[in-house]
Protein backbone atom coordinates (compact mmCIF):
# COMPACT_ATOMS: atom_id res chain seq x y z
CA UNK A 1 0.00 0.00 0.00
CA UNK A 2 2.68 2.26 0.76
CA UNK A 3 4.79 1.62 -2.02
CA UNK A 4 1.86 1.85 -4.44
CA UNK A 5 1.14 5.38 -3.00
CA UNK A 6 4.81 6.17 -3.46
CA UNK A 7 4.70 4.77 -6.46
CA UNK A 8 1.35 7.11 -8.05
CA UNK A 9 3.24 9.77 -6.11
CA UNK A 10 7.00 9.93 -7.63
CA UNK A 11 5.38 8.99 -11.14
CA UNK A 12 2.73 12.21 -10.92
CA UNK A 13 5.43 14.47 -9.50
CA UNK A 14 7.70 13.70 -12.30
CA UNK A 15 5.26 13.73 -14.97
CA UNK A 16 4.16 17.51 -13.95
CA UNK A 17 7.62 18.54 -13.90
CA UNK A 18 7.96 17.62 -16.97
CA UNK A 19 4.96 18.74 -18.71
CA UNK A 20 5.11 22.40 -17.48
CA UNK A 21 8.53 22.76 -19.51
CA UNK A 22 6.55 20.83 -22.44
CA UNK A 23 3.73 22.87 -22.39
CA UNK A 24 5.75 26.23 -22.06
CA UNK A 25 6.87 25.46 -25.50
CA UNK A 26 3.66 24.40 -26.74
CA UNK A 27 1.65 27.50 -25.38
CA UNK A 28 4.23 29.72 -27.16
CA UNK A 29 3.90 27.88 -30.60
CA UNK A 30 -0.06 27.77 -29.92
CA UNK A 31 -0.16 31.36 -29.36
CA UNK A 32 2.60 33.08 -31.58
CA UNK A 33 1.50 31.12 -34.67
CA UNK A 34 -1.91 29.20 -34.21
CA UNK A 35 -2.92 26.12 -31.99
CA UNK A 36 -3.55 23.22 -34.75
CA UNK A 37 0.20 21.98 -35.76
CA UNK A 38 1.57 22.28 -31.71
CA UNK A 39 -1.43 20.22 -30.97
CA UNK A 40 -1.09 17.86 -33.63
CA UNK A 41 2.52 17.14 -32.83
CA UNK A 42 2.03 16.76 -28.95
CA UNK A 43 -0.94 14.41 -29.91
CA UNK A 44 1.97 12.25 -31.91
CA UNK A 45 4.79 12.58 -29.31
CA UNK A 46 2.15 11.32 -26.60
CA UNK A 47 1.21 8.47 -29.28
CA UNK A 48 4.65 7.39 -29.81
CA UNK A 49 5.25 7.51 -25.46
CA UNK A 50 2.32 5.16 -25.37
CA UNK A 51 3.22 2.72 -27.85
CA UNK A 52 7.16 2.99 -26.05
CA UNK A 53 4.82 1.71 -23.14
CA UNK A 54 2.67 -0.85 -24.70
CA UNK A 55 6.18 -2.27 -26.57
CA UNK A 56 8.66 -2.18 -23.43
CA UNK A 57 6.60 -2.70 -20.41
CA UNK A 58 5.68 -6.40 -20.76
CA UNK A 59 9.01 -7.06 -22.27
CA UNK A 60 10.70 -5.99 -18.83
CA UNK A 61 8.01 -7.97 -16.91
CA UNK A 62 9.38 -11.27 -18.02
CA UNK A 63 12.68 -10.48 -16.50
CA UNK A 64 13.34 -12.39 -12.95
CA UNK A 65 12.50 -10.10 -10.37
CA UNK A 66 15.38 -10.32 -8.12
CA UNK A 67 17.45 -9.60 -11.60
CA UNK A 68 15.20 -6.43 -12.76
CA UNK A 69 15.24 -5.05 -9.25
CA UNK A 70 19.02 -5.26 -8.89
CA UNK A 71 19.65 -3.55 -12.31
CA UNK A 72 16.66 -1.30 -12.76
CA UNK A 73 16.88 -0.29 -8.75
CA UNK A 74 20.37 0.63 -9.39
CA UNK A 75 19.15 2.55 -12.97
CA UNK A 76 16.67 4.21 -10.75
CA UNK A 77 18.88 5.35 -7.91
CA UNK A 78 21.67 6.89 -10.42
CA UNK A 79 18.39 8.39 -12.53
CA UNK A 80 16.98 9.60 -9.18
CA UNK A 81 20.48 11.05 -7.91
CA UNK A 82 19.95 13.29 -10.95
CA UNK A 83 17.33 14.57 -10.30
CA UNK A 84 18.66 15.17 -6.29
CA UNK A 85 22.08 16.41 -6.84
CA UNK A 86 21.21 19.05 -9.36
CA UNK A 87 18.08 19.99 -7.48
CA UNK A 88 20.74 20.45 -4.16
CA UNK A 89 22.59 22.51 -6.13
CA UNK A 90 19.88 24.99 -7.49
CA UNK A 91 18.52 25.44 -4.24
CA UNK A 92 22.00 26.86 -3.49
CA UNK A 93 22.54 29.29 -6.17
CA UNK A 94 25.12 26.83 -8.03
CA UNK A 95 23.10 25.81 -10.89
CA UNK A 96 20.53 28.67 -12.02
CA UNK A 97 16.66 27.67 -11.62
CA UNK A 98 14.64 27.05 -14.62
CA UNK A 99 12.49 30.40 -15.38
CA UNK A 100 9.41 29.46 -17.10
CA UNK A 101 8.59 32.91 -18.04
CA UNK A 102 11.91 33.08 -19.57
CA UNK A 103 11.70 30.13 -21.67
CA UNK A 104 8.28 31.38 -23.35
CA UNK A 105 9.57 34.61 -24.36
CA UNK A 106 12.66 32.92 -25.98
CA UNK A 107 10.44 30.75 -27.55
CA UNK A 108 7.70 33.62 -28.71
CA UNK A 109 10.67 35.10 -30.10
CA UNK A 110 11.88 32.83 -32.46
CA UNK A 111 8.57 31.40 -33.46
CA UNK A 112 7.83 34.92 -35.07
CA UNK A 113 10.73 35.37 -36.91
CA UNK A 114 10.52 31.92 -37.95
CA UNK A 115 9.21 31.82 -41.72
CA UNK A 116 6.18 29.88 -42.39
CA UNK A 117 5.69 27.33 -45.64
CA UNK A 118 2.99 27.95 -47.77
CA UNK A 119 0.59 24.71 -46.94
CA UNK A 120 -2.03 23.12 -44.55
CA UNK A 121 0.48 22.42 -41.78
CA UNK A 122 2.77 24.77 -39.45
CA UNK A 123 5.77 22.77 -40.28
CA UNK A 124 7.90 24.44 -37.67
CA UNK A 125 5.53 24.19 -34.77
CA UNK A 126 4.38 20.60 -35.38
CA UNK A 127 8.13 19.35 -34.76
CA UNK A 128 9.20 21.86 -32.34
CA UNK A 129 5.85 20.57 -30.23
CA UNK A 130 6.48 17.08 -31.34
CA UNK A 131 10.34 16.73 -30.16
CA UNK A 132 9.33 19.19 -27.17
CA UNK A 133 6.98 16.53 -25.48
CA UNK A 134 8.67 13.36 -26.72
CA UNK A 135 11.88 14.48 -25.06
CA UNK A 136 10.05 15.62 -21.77
CA UNK A 137 7.45 12.43 -21.86
CA UNK A 138 10.86 10.22 -22.10
CA UNK A 139 12.20 10.71 -18.64
CA UNK A 140 8.62 10.02 -17.83
CA UNK A 141 8.32 6.62 -19.62
CA UNK A 142 11.29 5.78 -17.88
CA UNK A 143 9.90 6.74 -14.50
CA UNK A 144 7.05 5.02 -15.00
CA UNK A 145 8.63 1.93 -16.47
CA UNK A 146 10.90 0.88 -14.32
CA UNK A 147 8.67 2.33 -11.06
CA UNK A 148 6.07 0.67 -12.45
CA UNK A 149 7.11 -2.82 -13.37
CA UNK A 150 9.66 -2.98 -10.27
CA UNK A 151 6.21 -2.20 -8.17
CA UNK A 152 3.96 -4.63 -9.86
CA UNK A 153 1.76 -2.32 -11.53
CA UNK A 154 2.60 -0.41 -14.52
CA UNK A 155 -0.87 1.25 -14.90
CA UNK A 156 -1.02 2.52 -11.84
CA UNK A 157 2.31 4.04 -12.31
CA UNK A 158 1.27 5.09 -15.74
CA UNK A 159 -2.10 6.58 -14.02
CA UNK A 160 -0.40 8.70 -11.54
CA UNK A 161 1.63 10.13 -14.74
CA UNK A 162 -1.92 11.01 -16.93
CA UNK A 163 -3.67 12.43 -14.15
CA UNK A 164 -0.69 15.07 -13.81
CA UNK A 165 -0.36 15.73 -17.00
CA UNK A 166 -3.96 16.19 -17.84
CA UNK A 167 -3.83 18.63 -14.93
CA UNK A 168 -0.52 20.55 -15.16
CA UNK A 169 -1.85 20.41 -19.16
CA UNK A 170 -5.37 21.65 -18.28
CA UNK A 171 -4.42 24.39 -16.12
CA UNK A 172 -1.50 25.58 -18.74
CA UNK A 173 -4.31 25.58 -21.40
CA UNK A 174 -6.38 27.68 -19.07
CA UNK A 175 -4.29 30.39 -17.86
CA UNK A 176 -2.38 30.51 -21.53
CA UNK A 177 0.33 31.30 -19.33
CA UNK A 178 3.50 29.75 -18.30
CA UNK A 179 3.02 27.97 -15.28
CA UNK A 180 5.90 29.75 -14.16
CA UNK A 181 4.26 30.18 -9.87
CA UNK A 182 4.91 26.02 -10.34
CA UNK A 183 7.70 25.67 -7.38
CA UNK A 184 9.33 23.64 -10.50
CA UNK A 185 12.19 22.87 -8.40
CA UNK A 186 10.75 21.69 -4.94
CA UNK A 187 9.05 19.23 -7.54
CA UNK A 188 12.39 18.16 -8.90
CA UNK A 189 13.63 17.71 -5.54
CA UNK A 190 10.24 15.63 -4.72
CA UNK A 191 10.93 13.53 -8.09
CA UNK A 192 15.11 13.12 -6.44
CA UNK A 193 13.72 11.85 -3.00
CA UNK A 194 11.18 9.34 -4.15
CA UNK A 195 13.75 7.88 -7.15
CA UNK A 196 16.71 7.57 -4.78
CA UNK A 197 14.54 5.93 -1.81
CA UNK A 198 12.64 3.92 -4.62
CA UNK A 199 16.14 2.80 -5.85
CA UNK A 200 18.13 2.29 -2.75
CA UNK A 201 15.04 -0.38 -1.70
CA UNK A 202 15.31 -2.04 -5.00
CA UNK A 203 18.96 -2.20 -5.83
CA UNK A 204 19.59 -3.51 -2.00
CA UNK A 205 16.57 -6.51 -2.07
CA UNK A 206 17.99 -7.22 -5.43
CA UNK A 207 21.89 -7.45 -3.91
CA UNK A 208 19.57 -10.17 -1.77
CA UNK A 209 19.23 -7.59 1.25
CA UNK A 210 16.29 -7.78 3.64
CA UNK A 211 14.65 -4.54 4.81
CA UNK A 212 13.67 -4.33 8.39
CA UNK A 213 10.08 -3.55 8.00
CA UNK A 214 9.62 -5.12 5.00
CA UNK A 215 7.40 -2.25 2.62
CA UNK A 216 7.65 0.19 5.42
CA UNK A 217 11.44 0.37 4.72
CA UNK A 218 10.81 2.55 1.77
CA UNK A 219 8.79 5.22 3.90
CA UNK A 220 11.50 5.31 6.20
CA UNK A 221 14.21 5.50 3.38
CA UNK A 222 11.90 8.64 1.27
CA UNK A 223 11.95 10.63 4.80
CA UNK A 224 15.87 9.45 5.36
CA UNK A 225 16.59 10.74 1.82
CA UNK A 226 14.52 13.99 2.23
CA UNK A 227 16.12 14.76 5.69
CA UNK A 228 20.10 14.48 4.24
CA UNK A 229 18.85 16.61 1.39
CA UNK A 230 17.93 19.41 3.19
CA UNK A 231 20.91 18.57 5.53
CA UNK A 232 23.35 19.18 2.58
CA UNK A 233 21.49 22.45 1.26
CA UNK A 234 21.95 23.71 4.67
CA UNK A 235 25.67 22.47 4.33
CA UNK A 236 26.74 23.47 1.52
CA UNK A 237 25.28 26.95 2.15
CA UNK A 238 26.74 27.46 5.10
CA UNK A 239 30.34 26.33 3.63
CA UNK A 240 30.36 28.36 0.71
CA UNK A 241 29.38 31.46 2.68
CA UNK B 1 25.45 2.43 -31.70
CA UNK B 2 28.26 4.05 -30.22
CA UNK B 3 26.26 7.38 -29.98
CA UNK B 4 23.00 5.96 -28.61
CA UNK B 5 24.82 4.26 -25.97
CA UNK B 6 26.95 7.31 -25.36
CA UNK B 7 23.49 9.05 -25.09
CA UNK B 8 21.56 6.08 -22.91
CA UNK B 9 24.60 6.27 -20.54
CA UNK B 10 24.21 10.57 -20.49
CA UNK B 11 20.41 9.54 -19.71
CA UNK B 12 21.12 7.46 -16.94
CA UNK B 13 24.46 8.70 -15.55
CA UNK B 14 23.94 12.58 -16.44
CA UNK B 15 27.34 14.64 -15.50
CA UNK B 16 28.81 13.35 -12.48
CA UNK B 17 30.45 10.26 -13.53
CA UNK B 18 32.32 9.73 -10.05
CA UNK B 19 28.70 9.64 -8.52
CA UNK B 20 27.83 6.84 -10.34
CA UNK B 21 30.45 4.66 -9.93
CA UNK B 22 30.46 5.06 -6.30
CA UNK B 23 26.89 4.23 -5.89
CA UNK B 24 27.66 0.89 -8.70
CA UNK B 25 30.35 -0.32 -6.18
CA UNK B 26 28.23 0.19 -3.27
CA UNK B 27 25.55 -1.90 -5.27
CA UNK B 28 27.96 -4.12 -5.69
CA UNK B 29 29.60 -4.01 -1.87
CA UNK B 30 26.24 -4.74 -0.51
CA UNK B 31 25.94 -8.13 -2.49
CA UNK B 32 29.46 -9.35 -1.89
CA UNK B 33 28.92 -8.72 1.80
CA UNK B 34 25.48 -10.21 1.81
CA UNK B 35 26.90 -13.12 0.29
CA UNK B 36 29.14 -13.35 3.01
CA UNK B 37 26.49 -13.86 5.15
CA UNK B 38 26.52 -10.40 6.39
CA UNK B 39 23.14 -8.66 6.61
CA UNK B 40 24.19 -4.83 4.75
CA UNK B 41 20.71 -3.62 4.33
CA UNK B 42 22.19 -0.38 5.72
CA UNK B 43 25.05 -0.17 3.71
CA UNK B 44 23.68 1.96 0.69
CA UNK B 45 21.58 3.80 2.83
CA UNK B 46 25.25 5.20 3.86
CA UNK B 47 26.77 5.22 1.43
CA UNK B 48 24.78 7.73 -1.03
CA UNK B 49 24.54 10.69 0.82
CA UNK B 50 28.17 10.60 1.00
CA UNK B 51 28.71 10.44 -2.56
CA UNK B 52 25.59 12.69 -2.68
CA UNK B 53 27.69 14.56 -0.60
CA UNK B 54 31.16 14.86 -2.00
CA UNK B 55 29.41 15.40 -5.39
CA UNK B 56 27.72 19.00 -4.17
CA UNK B 57 30.34 20.10 -2.25
CA UNK B 58 32.82 19.58 -5.25
CA UNK B 59 30.40 21.15 -7.43
CA UNK B 60 29.65 24.81 -5.51
CA UNK B 61 33.48 24.76 -4.15
CA UNK B 62 32.50 24.48 -0.80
Amino acid sequence: MTGDLLLVLGSALASGVEVVEAATIVLALGMSRGWRAPLLGSAAALGVLAVAIAAVGPALERIPIDTLRLVVGTLVLLFGLQWLRKAILREVGVLSKHDEDAAFAQEVARARVTGRAHGSLDRYSWTLAFKSVLLEGLEVVFIVLTLGVNQGSIPLAASGAVVAAVAVGAAAVLVRRPLSRVPENALKFGVGVTLTAFGTFWAAEGAGAEWPGGDAALLALVALTAAWSLLFVRVVRVRAA
Amino acid sequence: MRRALAGVADFVVGDDLWTAVAVVVAVVATALVLRAGVDAWWLLPVAVPLAVLRSVTRASGA
